[in-house]
């Protein structure tokens, strides 16, 4: 849960990009971090491995200024998408706010988006959060690869497998270019504020 | 399309693969083309073509190996990714559970001497030596070895480090651990369990110390949600919770005797799930947290 300073009227939130392995979650922080970096004083933070894939986490510190008179401080992380590192996705996933579905557009990668909301929804379980309550933004990347003729989902194909229950607002993106990353963002950041201010009260 | 076409598409999505990181489905678009090229009459003598494909599947298999190898070690982070893990996977409001946290968070992403230095900074300084100790063994004997683990106590006992009781405690722990493993190790003599085993069941059968615990209501307006607390005390069995006044009703439903059949409990080393049972429900009257209600959980069963 968030951290609310009623004193200082300062608000920490914390939104994690979660999916399958190689969908785009860091590509999609790095592009926040390149194109705001107005908003954020310290580097992002990034622990990969070979072949460029998260390890532990990413990690993107932001300050969002005033917004309704509370100092808006926001904590982006990713989780590594590989399935053998379930126990550090939990870890990262602890007290979540917000969260955004990076889902794979490619073909190949169908069975894994649906495998990784799986996951996703049975590792908050195991903390009390449900996933049908929580402020979730999907986002269907890579849409850019169709241009090269690479097979991809449909739209309508990836909606009714991963979002069909969960009626969360969706995007499509290429994180690569850095089409739809700040709708994304944008919009994550207004649920989960919406969201936490049901709960906290943190709005003036 | 030509078999020309088919085998340029195919290729070409190999590669975006592969580009990727996508080595798997790299791997099985060049198979299925290696296929398509052996078996069609007008590719399936040009060797040059096969030949290509081959090495193409042997060097993504070579990438996929490489990977499988970095992956089977955790790096060595730099210090203030280090401190950062501390410092962002600590939960807790308690400082001293809070230390033991980042520590912990430390061992489970890889950092492993970081974390040993942590722990034993926290056992000879900090205000939980106890549970600092668990930690340490914990991390030894998952990313160390038994005989680390028991080294480690064996330097506590002789350097009486550690109260007799803390000692006697771990000495149980570790015990139980090898037993569980099958590990022919022990610590504990047979005339020792009989004269002084009473103390180290009843300070074993004492709860470890908890972050929060999360309770489903068994009844009243919030019957069968769960709902999560920050645990304020700790002595033994017995946690404390605190409810602010705003959520009075919710206090209102914790009446001393209620019995909570499903209590989720988390600590900094596992999440476990337990019953309890409420023993006081008090107002707090002064203070910054005046008004809101203390209640006392009695945490019996695991």
């Amino acid at each position: 849960m968030a951290i609310f300073n009623a004193k200082d009227r300062i608000i920490e939130c914390k939104i994690v990009f979660y999916g399958p392995g190689r969908c785009g979650k860091t590509t999609n922080l790095e592009h926040i971090f390149k194109a705001g970096k107005k908003y954020t004083k310290s580097d992002m933070v990034s622990i990969n491995t070979k072949g460029d894939r998260t390890l532990f986490f990413d990690f993107l510190p932001i300050g969002l200024g005033k917004i309704r008179g509370c100092d808006v401080k926001l904590q982006l992380y990713t989780v590594p998408g590989q399935q053998k590192y379930n126990s550090t996705r939990k870890l990262v996933l602890k007290n979540v706010d917000g969260l955004v579905f990076v889902a794979d557009s490619l073909e190949v990668r169908r069975e894994a988006n649906i495998l990784s909301l799986k996951d996703l929804q049975d590792n908050l379980a195991e903390q009390n959060m449900d996933m049908f309550q929580m402020p979730v933004v999907m986002q269907y990347n890579k849409r850019d690869l169709a241009d090269d003729g690479i097979p991809i989902l449909p739209i309508e194909v990836m909606d009714k497998d991963l979002n069909s229950r969960l009626k969360a607002p969706y995007f499509e993106a290429s994180a690569f270019k850095g089409k739809g990353v700040g709708e994304t963002l944008k919009k994550s950041i207004q649920i989960t504020l919406i969201y936490l201010n049901k709960k906290l009260k943190w709005s003036q | 399309m030509s078999i020309k076409e088919r085998i340029k598409e195919l290729v070409k999505e190999a590669e975006l693969y592969r580009s990727q990181s996508l080595l798997n489905q790299s791997k099985e678009k060049y198979l299925e083309l290696l296929k398509l090229a052996e078996s069609d009459e007008s590719t399936s003598k040009n060797k040059k073509l096969i030949n290509d494909i081959k090495r193409r599947i042997k060097s993504v298999e070579g990438e996929i190996n490489e990977i499988e190898e970095a992956d089977k070690k955790s790096p060595e982070l730099s210090e203030d990714v280090q401190n950062l893990i501390s410092s962002l996977f600590s939960f807790s409001q308690n400082q001293a559970t809070a230390a033991i946290e980042g520590a912990v968070a430390l061992a489970k992403f890889g950092q492993y001497d970081k974390a040993v230095k942590e722990l034993e900074r926290l056992v000879k300084e900090g205000p939980i030596p106890l549970q600092a100790a668990i930690n340490l063994l914990r991390c030894h004997l998952s990313l160390a070895s038994p005989e680390v683990a028991l080294n480690q106590y064996k330097r506590w006992e002789s350097r009486e480090e550690l109260g007799k009781g803390d000692l006697k405690y771990l000495q149980k722990f570790l015990d139980d651990h090898f037993k569980k493993k099958g590990i022919d190790i022990q610590l504990i003599e047979a005339g020792e369990l009989s004269s002084g085993g009473k103390a180290v069941e009843e300070k074993s059968d004492d709860l470890i110390d908890l972050s929060s615990i999360g309770i489903q209501f068994p009844e009243g307006k919030f019957k069968g949600k769960m709902w999560e607390f920050d645990v304020s005390f700790q002595s033994g069995n017995t946690v404390s919770i605190i409810i602010p006044l705003v959520k009075k009703d919710m206090a209102e439903i914790f009446k001393k005797g209620l019995r909570l059949p499903n209590i989720q409990c988390t600590s900094p080393i596992a999440i476990f799930n337990g019953s309890g049972v409420v023993v006081q429900n008090s107002n707090i009257t002064t203070g910054p947290k005046r008004g809101s209600f203390n209640v006392d959980i009695r945490i019996d069963g695991k």
